[in-house]
């Protein structure tokens, strides 16, 4: 078996903010201090995970051409059956011939996710893993967990370590991308488990139930399993623990048991329980603190996460700073929402009129024909006067020059305001008001596409835009995925001054 | 270009508005009814040779397979040659200039032109806002009418200095050309304090700056000069048309104050006729919103580009101006029934050159009246037809 490294990691937030106080003003009840993360109507677990792999690929420097597996862990997949896999693997910029596996059926997929990626790494089979847990769960209208759950992403690439192999003994192996060791490496984990129900959801639920019974989930499932798990890591001192908690409250209990300092205490407070996602957001936060006491000394950070009667955990031997590595409060502060507007964006919440459908049914074969230019956000480049045409599925010639000669590209994703609209007057499922913005790019192509309503008030001509992938629309039961425009800030807006779009939009808290 | 001269001998609507109560047969009868009553020396409904049908969507009033069978049906024509013809906001335009084409070529003497459009049997939601999840899943979505034309107000602001008040000032103009006109949907006068007060439906347009939605049906009966004398002494000939087409999504414009179809369509029906925008008397030209009406006046030649603004706000295109525009109260108040719109268009060019227009009635020096459409996703196409009293 290889050693393997962590290359590079990422995390992302959704844009809402939900108080628990706002939760209890609707049904109540006290509610407390908590806050949550929910996503936005045209958020999902989808789009979470595209932004956490995104900027972890950027923070490694790699294309996504050089991934060869992709192993995502999520409760809610954005299909309960379907493409969820390839869909993410095609936005990603993925090869048609990843591997890899979606990981769901319970907050633990997160955890599958990451050691599943680690076996096929350690066994030759992938050489570079992207490893992805996102999720967006939606509590139980009522329940406790309104209060509790939240949404979040965090990525982590892992390659062979080259530099560790050649100092043991499993011999030559490819390394990290650019030939130096990764900054961080999987050193241990440990598995424990037992049949009992904790949160779930039954087939054909929408909302996710809550413990049957506090107190019993604590004494009798969580706290042992987490416990049993950490303690069972080797021996390698674990000089901080990443943990996750489904209550706020339960996971410094653990913490205690195990002996350790709560690194992950932060996540839990901002975004609330991310589900999957939990554990390596929490990782990816650890990995952000104290980054020089690291250059002394490698730290140990203990990674458990919990789920479905199961709790794996892993230590993470931090070596140098890791590319990517951010602290939560940089995911954004997000916007304060109260209950119904929350309810709404996680379509709890809906008119009783009928939508108006979309006309081409997402099934079809414009879809199939087009699904891949959509998420890839391609166009087609002239050969012979380099104007680009967008979508290149719609345009068997140049737009300028009528030429035939057309080379695939995908399309840069920044730019600035052409010209832009704000969309006052929509039947359902649309919601005003929505800004539709035409996009010089910055390699040249011209773009109209939907913006953020937050932006609706104060965007202007000239203005510069990043483009982040959001769903466009969920018809029929399937989503639609695409690129809107968001203002970003003037200082981040000059030519190379970002190191990835994507890191830009995050900054300004979507 | 060599081509056989067409005349128009009869040209009629009927009162546009929210028709609830009339069905797209009867509209159709009624203004084929008006379109007789028209001709000076009389006409037989049986002198038609063949039918062309203006329609642009049936699926407003749930027929998307509407053919060109209906309508000689409705106006007891059943059996005649009859063809459907759509090209967007174009449709009626275009069909007339087809229906030229068929009398020019010799194939058919008398040919009626009739466009008719449903577009309140079903509502706002189902109907017209519905194309908001119509074309590309994603470059599309959300695109409403007013889409298609709000970023060109944004950008010619951006550029020109065009202000709302300017545009406002075509929504006053029109308005007040619609009171005196009796086929118009609005009659009523509206202040520019109440257009730049209205409702934002799609910014930087205001409820005020958009066209209502309108049914109504108008026709023309176009034949030989030869034939012509049988009609009317005052006969109005086509002096020539253009059509033009730009790309149809909003992202491959080349530019965003401006309209390069309806440039194009312009410069063909102009260099057809041997004429040019100063020889022209009148012009109805697509209004569907207040920007489009500033576009159209630059893009057509009679103010500089960027200038169409001013030119509206202080008064180029009033009934008294250099150039009045829309005298009938173009889309706005008059209303815009899509494959009528046209027609109707062509209608008030016809009795002005005839100098029958009563109040609204423009100075004719030159005997020429210009009528034009744009439309389509991404005002991809556009028509322009030139109309002279001159033999």
């Amino acid at each position: 078996m290889r050693p393997v490294g962590v290359a590079a990691v990422g995390a992302a937030a959704p844009s809402l903010r939900l108080a628990a106080a706002e939760v209890g003003r609707a049904w109540g009840s006290s509610g407390g201090r908590a806050v949550v993360a929910v996503c936005d109507a045209d958020e999902d677990t989808f789009t979470l995970a595209w932004r956490a792999a995104t900027d972890a690929l950027c923070a490694a420097g790699l294309h996504g051409s050089a991934v060869s597996g992709l192993w995502w862990g999520t409760t809610r997949p954005p299909f309960a059956e379907g493409p969820s896999h390839a869909f993410l693997a095609s936005a990603l910029g993925l090869p048609g011939t990843v591997e890899g596996a979606l990981v769901s059926g319970s907050p633990h997929a997160g955890m599958e996710a990451l050691a599943a990626a680690w076996d096929a790494v350690a066994a030759g089979h992938a050489t570079v893993a992207l490893v992805v847990a996102s999720d967006a769960l939606v509590p139980g209208l009522g329940t406790a967990g309104e209060a509790t759950t939240g949404a979040g992403a965090a990525a982590l690439v892992l390659v062979a370590d080259g530099a560790a192999a050649a100092n043991g003994s499993t011999g030559a192996v490819a390394g990290s991308p650019n030939g130096a060791s990764p900054p961080a490496r999987l050193v241990t984990r440990a598995t424990r488990a037992r049949p009992a129900v904790d949160r779930y959801r039954g087939d054909g639920d929408r909302a996710t139930g809550d413990v049957y019974d506090g107190r019993l989930f604590r004494e009798e499932v969580f706290v042992p399993l987490m416990a049993a798990a950490g303690g069972a890591l080797s021996a390698t001192d674990v000089s901080s623990w990443v943990l996750a908690d489904p209550d706020g409250k339960l996971a410094g209990a653990v913490a205690r048991r195990l002996g350790a300092p709560l690194a992950s205490a932060a996540v839990q407070a901002a975004l609330g329980d991310t589900g999957a996602a939990s554990a390596l957001l929490g990782l990816v936060h650890a990995l952000a603190q104290d980054v020089a006491e690291s250059a002394a000394a490698p730290r140990h950070i203990g990674v458990v996460g919990f789920g479905g009667g199961r709790a794996t955990a892993v230590t993470v031997e931090a070596l140098r700073a890791v590319p990517g590595a951010v602290p939560v409060e940089e995911l954004g502060p997000g916007r304060p929402v109260g209950y119904t507007e929350a309810l709404r964006a996680r379509g709890q919440l809906e008119p009783m009129d009928d939508p108006i459908p979309m006309g081409l049914p997402p099934g079809g074969a414009a879809f199939v024909r087009g699904n891949a230019e959509m998420l890839g956000l391609h166009g087609a480049r002239c050969r012979t006067c380099a104007t680009i045409s967008t979508p290149p599925s719609i345009h068997p010639t140049c737009i300028a020059c009528g030429g035939v000669d057309l080379e695939i590209v995908s399309l840069a994703r920044a730019g600035r305001v052409q010209t832009f609209v704000v969309n006052q007057t929509m039947p359902p499922p649309f919601q005003a008001p929505l800004p539709l913005v035409v996009v010089d790019l910055d390699d040249g192509a011209r773009l109209m596409v939907q913006g953020s309503p937050d932006d609706a008030a104060a965007l202007a001509v000239g203005d510069a835009v990043v483009l982040s992938l959001r769903r466009y629309a969920l018809e029929r039961g399937i989503p639609v995925y695409g690129y809107k425009a968001f203002r970003r800030p003037e200082s981040d807006a000059a030519p190379g001054a970002t190191p990835g779009p994507v890191a830009a939009a995050h900054k300004e808290g979507r | 270009m060599s081509w056989n001269k067409v005349a128009v001998v009869g040209a009629g609507l009927i009162k546009f508005g929210e028709l609830f109560e009339q069905s797209y047969e009867q509209m159709a009868a009624g203004a084929f009814t008006a379109a007789l009553a028209a001709v000076d020396k009389g006409i037989e409904p049986s002198a038609v040779d063949a039918v062309i049908v203006a329609t642009q969507r049936g699926s407003l009033w749930g027929q998307e397979g509407i053919g060109g069978n209906t309508v000689p049906s409705a106006i007891g024509l059943s059996g005649i040659p009859c063809t459907r013809v759509e090209n967007a906001c174009p449709t009626g335009s275009d069909a007339f200039r087809i229906g030229a084409m068929v009398v020019a070529s010799g194939v058919h003497d008398v040919v009626l032109v009739i466009g008719v459009e449903k577009m309140r049997d079903k509502s706002t939601q189902e109907g017209l806002l519905a194309r908001a999840a119509a074309g590309h899943p994603l470059y599309n979505r959300g695109e409403t009418a007013p889409v298609l034309f709000a970023p060109f107000a944004t950008r010619h602001m951006y550029e020109f200095g065009t202000t709302p008040e300017m545009l406002a000032s075509v929504a006053v103009k029109n308005h007040h050309n619609g009171c005196l006109d009796p086929y118009a949907h609005f009659q009523s006068e509206v202040t520019l304090e109440q257009v730049l007060t209205s409702p934002e439906v799609c910014s930087p347009l205001r409820l005020l700056d958009c066209c209502p939605q309108t049914d109504g049906a108008a026709a023309v009966i176009l034949t030989t000069p030869e034939r012509a004398r049988d009609f009317t002494d005052k006969p109005v000939f086509v002096a020539g048309f253009g059509v033009a087409t730009d790309h149809p999504y909003l992202h491959e414009k080349s530019t965003f104050v401006g309209l390069p179809a309806t440039t194009l369509a312009a410069g063909r029906a102009f260099d057809m006729a041997g004429m040019a925008p100063a020889d022209v008397d009148m012009a109805e030209v697509h209004d569907c919103f207040t920007i489009t009406e500033i576009l159209d006046i630059e893009d057509l030649g009679f103010v500089e580009k960027g200038k169409g603004g001013p030119a509206s706000l202080e008064g180029e295109t009033a009934l008294d101006g250099r150039i009045p525009v829309n005298p009938s109260g173009g889309l706005l108040a008059k209303g815009h029934p899509i494959g009528a719109t046209g027609i109707a268009q062509l209608t008030e060019c016809w009795w002005q050159l005839r100098e029958e227009a009563g109040e609204r009635q423009v100075a004719i020096r030159n005997g020429i009246a210009l009528q034009h459409n744009v439309g389509g996703r991404g005002s991809g196409v556009s028509v322009v037809n030139l109309l002279t009293r001159n033999a």
